[in-house]
């Protein structure tokens, strides 16, 4: 304990509790805007008519929502715990990280407000939050930028950064310039096809020049942390964060093949998705090589499973991902959804398993605890999770192949939607197995944080 | 190695200059190369509407003249261009508020039998381009990334302003079977108590007819004249 009094001192573990617990709660809301909008798909919506619960609307919160709400909430936390332990520094000001709490979750809950009750909404893909909330979020990102570059600064003086400090020093930098880049262009100094270029780059932007580096940088923070061992290859995290760093801003046009945007920056969007491929796989074999001789790990820690859950996923999106970006299959599953397969395959079966993990190695610490609450639940819920997404993402493929090649074959248009009606329902059904897994993931999250008795680990392992 | 490592080599080489690069080749080079072809804004649009005497044009007056006078009297005074822009402005409004684009593309693209399918049948079946788009009604870009609906722009040949405003109200009125919600909002009771589109949705109805209308050679010839 006494060791976690001097952590105190670095670590605020207010915000860190304070962004965990509000990202699991938007988290839990997205994911049943999610589930609301697929039961419209299945044509049972339960409130038809009703002006702010349309389905249209909904939507748009269940992706603006899981942006903003959900990933840079758990994130933001997490790296509150996270870059004062490796960079030896606290953050800039604990005064700004309050401030910058609340102005989130302010942001938020008036995106969620202008979508739903005032029709002001923006049709960016996953840039839906109203164009004049897009320079408050800029300016929360530029204070992000102070707040978390201050530690890497300082520890950068002092000798190299560790591989966690180049993707979230590089994030850090990228995100501010996304979020302005994708949402403020495409209105006012663009439109068209040029307009589309600079959505598409956003759309991927925001996945790989946020999400992605925050995301590694914090795996790299937390595997060897877990593992008590560090990473296998030093050359291959190098490899790894500048293959991603060079290639990934180039991959977004991808997201329009054969649209009007010309040629040349769709084969370069191309090529720089396959090229990614190579850096992706280094990464992964990286963390396997890592893992090696403590595999074991993996049945009685929980956290670990979800971290290796997660890169798994991580590696069949990509691998999958430097198929369809070809030409080729574009023809047939463009529109479909093969790619809201491929993105919550991505969004919760990667970075959601990801930051669960995480949330859960660093919840019952904050709280002076060495377990979670209940090992049954911790266990329900990542096999609910794991199971939920992947048939979510087996089963949307599929539908999307079914879609593509039928629209291909010119049947009337409600063919192609009673064909996917089958898929639909099978998919309501993961995301009740989803939110299943999610509540009571929320609920030993709950139980852990308020009871009294200590919970003291029981694990066989050594290393907890 | 140690040098780039540090914090200022990684946000200086990774965050700034690799990220100008990219978007140099993603967006920049493709904006130059599209310089050239002039922005409308929605008055530009009205215009060219009322000049060429597209459908939309018709369309609008027919919507002003014969379908709903009083309604349209009520919200946008008088049929002129000024309140054709007016009723553009407002349709896409409410097209991007209520997440039309989330189910609904906007683009043609030259495969996949897509020119044939929503293409206009013996009028027209171009593929989209660059220059159809590149208006204020296209900024942000409403291409979209899924289709649950079929493709909207051409929709203007496609369906008549009769249909449009059924399938708005209730879309199983239309097409049997389509899981799209009603938009029961975008309508209001007049005096003798029928059910007429309201200022959104008149927008929404002269919006949608507009779509396209651009495409539809040669104008209509039941088009109304002013």
């Amino acid at each position: 304990m006494a060791n976690n009094q001097e952590l105190t001192n670095l670590v605020n573990y207010g915000l860190v509790k304070a962004h965990i617990a509000m990202g699991l709660v938007f988290f839990i809301i997205v994911a049943i805007m999610g589930f609301l909008y697929s039961l419209q798909l299945d044509g049972i919506y339960p409130f038809p008519g009703i002006e702010f619960l349309s389905p249209g609307r909904v939507r748009m919160i269940h992706t603006a929502g899981a942006a903003y709400g959900f990933l840079v909430n758990l994130f933001t936390g997490l790296l509150y715990w996270a870059l004062p332990r490796f960079t030896g520094y606290r953050v800039l000001s604990d005064a700004l990280g309050w401030f910058m709490f609340i102005a989130l979750q302010a942001a938020v809950l008036i995106t969620v407000v202008a979508i739903l009750f005032l029709g002001q909404a923006d049709n960016v893909e996953w840039g839906e939050t109203p164009w004049w909330i897009d320079p408050i979020i800029v300016f929360w990102l530029l204070l992000h930028l102070v707040q978390f570059g201050a530690p890497l600064f300082k520890a950068s003086q002092r000798g190299p950064l560790y591989v966690s400090g180049w993707y979230i020093s590089a994030m850090l930098v990228w995100t501010p310039l996304v979020v302005f880049m994708g949402n403020l262009i495409p209105r006012f100094w663009s439109a068209g096809t040029g307009a589309g270029a600079v959505q598409s780059t956003f759309i991927h932007d925001l996945v790989g020049l946020y999400v992605t580096p925050v995301a590694w940088g914090l795996m790299y923070y937390f595997v060897p942390i877990i593992l008590k061992k560090p990473m296998w290859s030093h050359g291959l995290s190098l490899l790894g964060f500048w293959g991603l760093a060079f290639f990934y801003p180039m991959n977004g046009v991808h997201h329009f093949l054969w649209s009007p945007i010309p040629m040349f920056a769709q084969y370069s969007a191309v090529f720089a998705t396959v090229a990614i491929e190579f850096a992706v796989t280094s990464v992964l074999i990286n963390f396997m090589m890592t893992i090696r001789g403590s595999a074991e790990q993996l049945k009685y820690n929980v956290p670990l499973r979800y971290m290796y859950t997660g890169a798994i996923f991580y590696w069949i999106t990509c691998f999958q991902c430097a198929f369809h970006v070809t030409l080729t299959f574009q023809k047939v599953i463009h529109f479909t959804d093969w790619v809201t397969g491929h993105a919550h395959l991505i969004m919760f079966g990667t970075f959601g398993l990801w930051v669960l993990g995480m949330a859960e190695y660093v919840w019952p610490k904050l709280f002076g605890k060495e377990t979670m609450y209940s090992k049954g639940m911790s266990e329900g819920a990542y096999w609910l999770l794991t199971i939920g997404v992947f048939a979510m993402f087996f089963d949307l493929t599929a539908a999307g192949l079914v879609q593509g090649f039928d629209w291909i074959g010119l049947n009337p248009w409600i063919d192609s939607v009673n064909f996917s009606k089958p898929f639909w329902y099978f998919r309501s059904i993961t995301g009740i197995m989803m939110l299943t897994g999610l509540l009571m993931y929320a609920i030993n999250f709950y139980k852990t944080a308020t009871t009294a008795k200590g919970l003291t680990a029981e694990l066989k392992s050594e290393s907890v | 190695m140690g040098k780039m490592e540090r914090f200022s080599f990684v946000a200086l080489v990774a965050g700034i200059i690799f990220f100008l690069f990219a978007d140099f080749v993603s967006w920049a080079l493709p904006m130059f190369v599209l310089k050239d072809i002039p922005m409308k804004k929605v008055e530009d649009l009205a215009a060219e509407a009322k000049a060429k005497n597209t459908s939309a044009w018709s369309d609008f007056l027919r919507i002003a003249k014969l379908y709903y006078p009083e309604q349209f009297k009520k919200y946008y005074k008088e049929p002129t261009e000024e309140a054709f822009a007016k009723a553009l402005k407002i349709g896409h409004h409410w097209y991007v508020a209520e997440g039309c684009w989330n189910c609904h593309s906007q683009v043609i693209r030259p495969v996949s039998n897509e020119t044939l399918r929503f293409g206009i049948p013996g009028v027209s079946n171009t593929v989209s381009y660059p220059s159809e788009y590149q208006n204020e009604l296209q900024a942000p870009v409403l291409w979209g990334t899924k289709r649950v609906g079929p493709d909207l722009i051409r929709e203007a040949a496609v369906h008549d302003i009769g249909w449009q405003v059924a399938h708005l109200y209730n879309p199983e009125s239309t097409s049997p079977g389509t899981n799209m919600p009603g938009y029961p909002w975008f309508f209001e009771k007049d005096k003798n108590g029928n059910i007429v589109p309201n200022e959104r949705g008149l927008g929404l109805l002269i919006y949608l007819m507009w779509l396209g209308s651009w495409e539809v050679k040669p104008t209509k010839e039941w088009a109304l004249k002013d």
